[in-house]
């Protein structure tokens, strides 16, 4: 019964954070003027 | 600037080059990045910004409008402006299908000096690197 509902668990809680931690921006480039 | 931006959220490295008048920016791995966060942070040090290229990964979704967004994160979306690549998305819309792209977030308009950031932006995607 416990291990069930700890399987679970860990189910559920895979499926709400992995697309969280893929998901990104992954590089951001700038062009600037003015720069000295 | 370099050390200005270095201390916004969620920055991991900031590389500046004279030379090319560029600066990449690498967010932390976990972090959650304002690209537009930055662009104000730019223009507070004294520079003036005239392009920012984003890479980003995440899921095509319909905004309230109708249009479509690129979800990087539950709380980050960014509006798609409308082109040819953009369009050829339109079929991944609200599917658990994640993407790659890479896009112009803003330009400067041409001919000011040092114009009044705009209160929205839109990604133009300039390339789409993966599909998933």
């Amino acid at each position: 019964m416990k291990i069930t509902t700890i399987a679970l668990l860990l189910l559920l809680g895979g499926t709400v954070f992995v697309p969280a931690l893929e998901a990104q921006v992954k590089h951001i480039e700038m062009r600037v003027e003015g720069m000295t | 600037m370099k050390q200005h931006l270095g201390r916004q959220s969620g920055v991991d490295k900031v590389e500046v080059s004279l030379i090319n008048g560029t600066v990449d920016i690498t967010p932390k791995e976990d972090g959650h990045i304002d690209p537009a966060q930055l662009l104000k942070a730019t223009y507070d040090s004294g520079v003036t910004a005239a392009e920012l290229d984003l890479t980003v990964r995440g899921k095509i979704v319909k905004d309230g409008s109708g249009g479509l967004a690129l979800q990087a994160a539950p709380n980050q979306t960014f509006a798609l402006a409308p082109n040819e690549l953009s369009n050829g998305l339109q079929s991944l819309a609200d599917t658990p299908a994640t993407v790659t792209v890479r896009g112009e977030l803003y330009k400067k308009p041409p001919g000011k000096k040092k114009p009044e950031l705009p209160t929205s932006f839109k990604l133009q995607i300039l390339e789409v690197q993966k599909k998933e």
